[in-house]
């Protein structure tokens, strides 16, 4: 297990998120409306906002899940450092890049152990004792290690919502994601989980930046650094969590907040 | 108030009855299967009939014979029957599996539905069609690199293969598409390509489904008598080589028992009971699969996995580095892009089989067809070189129609008993259940076997529409018990419960309510039935007859239905031109009936839709 980390992390990627003028169209509906953000490496920043704002749609204009909309149409500026998304780049290198996480915990119907080496596999690492490595490195890093230890060989489908969350979070740790996205990660737990994740968040955090959309505004309040919120399809306000929950400087923004609507 | 309840009761017994035909048609076949065939084992001997590798019967052979004359040894049909179904499995489960993965995942989005109708009707193009098309294309093909006519195990193998296509196709198709979206996002998340998200994640995801689909695909090819028949050669010899004539189980039996003495009888009914248990036992399998958790088999795999790779020492550690390296290898050489260039290619080549099979048949039997009036109106002369198959158009219509008035009500009111009766779990119900499951399985030419030895002789003796009509009747009735069945259980739950607070009866709930609603399913399994009928031809050989002789009088008399006559007509060689007349016309009418079945399964689903809607506002 002391086998040096072979991970390739090409650093053409960086961890900042720019973007200018962003619109997004299903087909003749527009769900996003010229979106200008930037956000910060190595912080946390939420997504809020209610239902159908676009705030899930926009998440996954970062790592492209849209490009597997039909109908799906983007326009504008996304640029993660330097590098165009949109542009010309291999989506296979910027998705294992940016990594993500879904609303509802999908694990392969496969063991713990592939569940996390599917990744790395994916990028031709074949050698047991590499993926050995990366296995416990990134369930040590999920905080899962010592849960699952005596359990990697058994099915992933047979883990608790919570602990399949989590493990869905440890196998995008296994690409080494310079950014991860997490759409509603814990809409589908229970309080315990979700604090378990919570905390997970704040850790990676430290050398990833963290996005995450969420309907809990407490959620948000508690670990975010900046928060954006959302409405049918605007990005009415952004920026530091504190200011935004004390402060809103729109008046959608506090009513929002302050639980009028939504 | 009496009266009510006394029809209520009624109608519940008759349901009832219904259902337990079922079962007794189940036990009756093996029964007397079994009895008929005790004789023949004992005095053969069961090692020496199934270890035995000579078969050269004596028709004069009588059970009272001290010694008899003959030898009756089906070892080399038992080892045909498995190396044509592995021949099989081989051509038609690969190429089904991928064109399955293709439809899948590969497809364009436009060409999926036509594509799936196309290979659906791949299915119901009767089987003499494809040993008919097995002679007139394939083995004139073969015949210019094989040592003989290019009969024998290649030619059975593709034939076979071809025919277990759309099985394995569908049923692989349907288990892929549904492996839940959330593994193919997770999956494209982490940086996979499309094509290994399909073959790392959803195709491993499907795996029990796609297993059972090929084992469904072994079980049609064990059973498939005519095209194999017409294709195989059918000399008693082991298949030692691609093109060398051999037998299966299923052609013995259609091969001897026109003109087969007492104990050579016996002995093809035994040959028949064997081949029932080789079916039995792989649909015990096929249920054992496809009814295991995906969850269980996943994590047994994974298991074995982990154990067999960690703590490598010595040996296991070499054999670990070997597939260490097989996998970088495979990494290198993009395996998963190889599976995709072979997806697509045997999905093109599933479409190119079909339109070859039919359109090679259509254009050289339609011109015929078009020329020769007399070959469909025409009126049958005694010896003469003028072939009209006028009668066997009229037997196959006869033998519709009366079939279906017996297997018809049974079958619907068995659904009916099972759907709107039956407690679920109980152990009556599980018999009908698994009676029903046998029926399905039975191979269509031991259904022959056992009408010859119960129908036939019942009404008279020699073979007759009616004693035909009665053996495909039970063939019938898994296919029209399980889609009424379906229809069945897709009615609301709510338009029962409102008949009943009107104080109906429930008698009154099923015939004015229940049934209505289902029609249009029940329907479609009426319309698939008949192209059933249409379509078989082995358990007819010897129940109905297979002579185009006059137009049949009545339901006593004999007579070859169009498939039978497509059978006589190709295998005596002079007919050929009428042969493929014959064929064109059993394919237009078979997809007739599948197109309008599909139409009317349609239908009801737009309906269905209409009313949840009406339910929602």
């Amino acid at each position: 297990m002391s086998k040096k980390d072979n991970r390739q992390t090409p650093e053409n990627f960086g961890q900042s998120i720019t973007v200018r003028n962003a619109d997004l169209w299903y087909d003749d509906y527009q769900a996003l409306k010229n979106i200008n953000i930037d956000i910060p490496e190595r912080k946390i920043t939420a997504f809020i906002g209610p239902s159908g704002c676009g705030k899930s749609t926009f998440l996954k204009c970062f790592n492209r899940m849209n490009d597997l909309i039909d109908g799906c149409r983007i326009t504008g500026s996304f640029k993660v450092g330097e590098t165009d998304i949109y542009g010309k780049i291999n989506v296979n290198e910027l998705r294992k890049n940016i990594g993500m996480v879904f609303q509802k915990p999908n694990p392969f119907p496969m063991s713990v152990y592939d569940n996390i080496a599917y990744g790395p596999r994916t990028f031709g690492i074949r050698k047991r004792s590499e993926l050995d490595f990366i296995v416990e490195d990134s369930l040590k890093r999920a905080a899962m290690w010592e849960e699952l230890r005596d359990r990697l060989g058994k099915s992933a489908l047979g883990l608790s919502g919570g602990q399949q969350q989590r493990l869905c979070i440890a196998r995008a740790f296994a690409v080494k994601p310079k950014i991860i996205l997490m759409d509603e990660p814990t809409s589908a737990l229970d309080p315990i989980s979700t604090g378990k994740i919570e905390e997970l968040c704040t850790e990676t955090a430290k050398d990833t930046t963290v996005i995450i959309v969420t309907h809990n505004m407490q959620q948000a309040a508690r670990i975010s650094d900046k928060t954006g919120f959302f409405l049918l399809g605007e990005l009415i306000e952004y920026g530091d969590t504190d200011e935004i929950f004390t402060a809103p400087k729109d008046e959608r923004t506090e009513r929002y907040i302050t639980g009028r609507f939504g | 108030m009496n009266s009510t309840k006394f029809k209520e009761g009624l109608g519940k017994a008759v349901f009832t009855a219904a259902a337990i035909i079922c079962i007794i048609a189940v036990v009756s076949i093996f029964a007397f299967l079994i009895i008929r065939s005790i004789p023949a084992f004992s005095k053969i001997g069961v090692i020496d009939f199934i270890f035995g590798d000579r078969w050269s019967p004596d028709r004069l052979d009588k059970y009272e014979d001290a010694q008899l004359s003959g030898t009756y040894g089906i070892f080399t049909m038992i080892v045909g029957t498995f190396a044509a179904t592995v021949g099989a499995l081989l051509i038609g489960g690969t190429i089904g599996f991928f064109t399955a993965v293709f439809i899948a995942f590969f497809c364009p989005e436009k060409l999926k539905r036509p594509f799936s109708s196309v290979i659906n009707l791949l299915a119901g193009i009767p089987s003499v069609v494809y040993g008919f098309f097995g002679i007139v294309f394939l083995l004139p093909m073969l015949a210019n690199f094989a040592p003989n006519n290019g009969s024998g195990l290649l030619a059975t193998s593709i034939i076979l293969g071809i025919m277990i296509l759309p099985t394995v196709v569908s049923l692989s198709k349907t288990s892929l598409e549904a492996v839940p979206k959330a593994y193919y996002e997770g999956a494209v998340a982490t940086g996979s390509t499309h094509t290994r998200a399909v073959f790392g994640i959803m195709i491993p995801a499907a795996r029990s489904g796609i297993t059972a689909s090929l084992i469904l695909g072994v079980g049609r090819a064990l059973g498939e008598t005519m095209a194999v028949v017409m294709v195989a050669g059918n000399a008693a010899t082991y298949p030692n080589s691609f093109f060398n004539s051999f037998r299966v189980l299923t052609a013995n039996i259609v091969m001897e028992m026109g003109y087969a003495g007492d104990v050579q009888q016996g002995a093809l009914i035994a040959t028949g009971v064997i081949l029932l248990i080789f079916v039995l036992i792989v649909n015990v399998i096929f249920n054992l699969i496809s009814g295991r958790a995906v969850k269980k088999a996943v994590a047994v795999t994974a298991e074995k996995g982990r154990t067999s790779g960690i703590g490598g020492r010595g040996i296991r550690s070499f054999f670990s580095n070997i597939g260490e390296g097989i996998g970088a290898l495979a990494y290198k050489l993009k395996t998963d892009r190889i599976g995709k260039v072979i997806s697509i290619l045997c999905g093109i080549f599933s479409g190119i089989a079909l339109v070859l099979v039919v359109g090679f048949v259509f254009v050289q039997g339609l011109p015929h067809l078009i020329t020769n009036p007399h070959l469909l109106f025409g009126k049958y002369e005694f010896a003469s070189e003028n072939i009209t198959i006028f009668p066997a158009i009229v037997t196959t219509l006869m033998a519709v129609f009366l079939s279906l008035i017996i297997a018809f009500p049974i079958g619907v009111m068995t659904a009916v008993f099972l759907n709107e009766y039956a407690k679920k779990g109980n152990l009556f119900v599980r018999l009908i259940r698994g009676a029903i499951d046998i029926l399905s399985g039975v191979p269509s030419i031991v259904y022959g076997l056992f009408g010859m030895i119960t129908f036939v002789r019942l009404f008279g003796g020699s073979s007759s529409i009616l004693a035909g009509s009665f053996t495909i009747s039970i063939m019938l009735l898994p296919t029209i018990v399980r889609s009424t069945e379906e229809s069945l259980k897709s009615i609301a739950e709510g338009r029962r419960e409102g008949s009943l607070a009107l104080g109906a009866g429930k008698l009154r709930t099923i015939f004015r309510i229940v049934l209505p609603s289902a029609m249009p399913g029940i329907m479609a399994a009426l319309i698939l039935s008949m192209g059933r009928v249409i379509s078989e031809s082995a358990p007819f050989i010897y129940t109905m007859g297979s002579v185009i002789t006059s137009t049949p009088d009545g339901f006593l008399d004999s007579g070859a239905s169009l498939a039978v006559a497509l059978y006589q007509l190709s295998g005596e060689g002079w007919y050929i031109e009428e042969a493929y007349a014959t064929a064109v016309v059993l394919i237009i009418v078979v997809f007739g009936l599948n197109l309008l079945a599909e139409f009317i399964g349609n239908r009801l689903n737009k309906k269905l839709r209409g009313e949840t809607n009406v339910k929602k506002r």
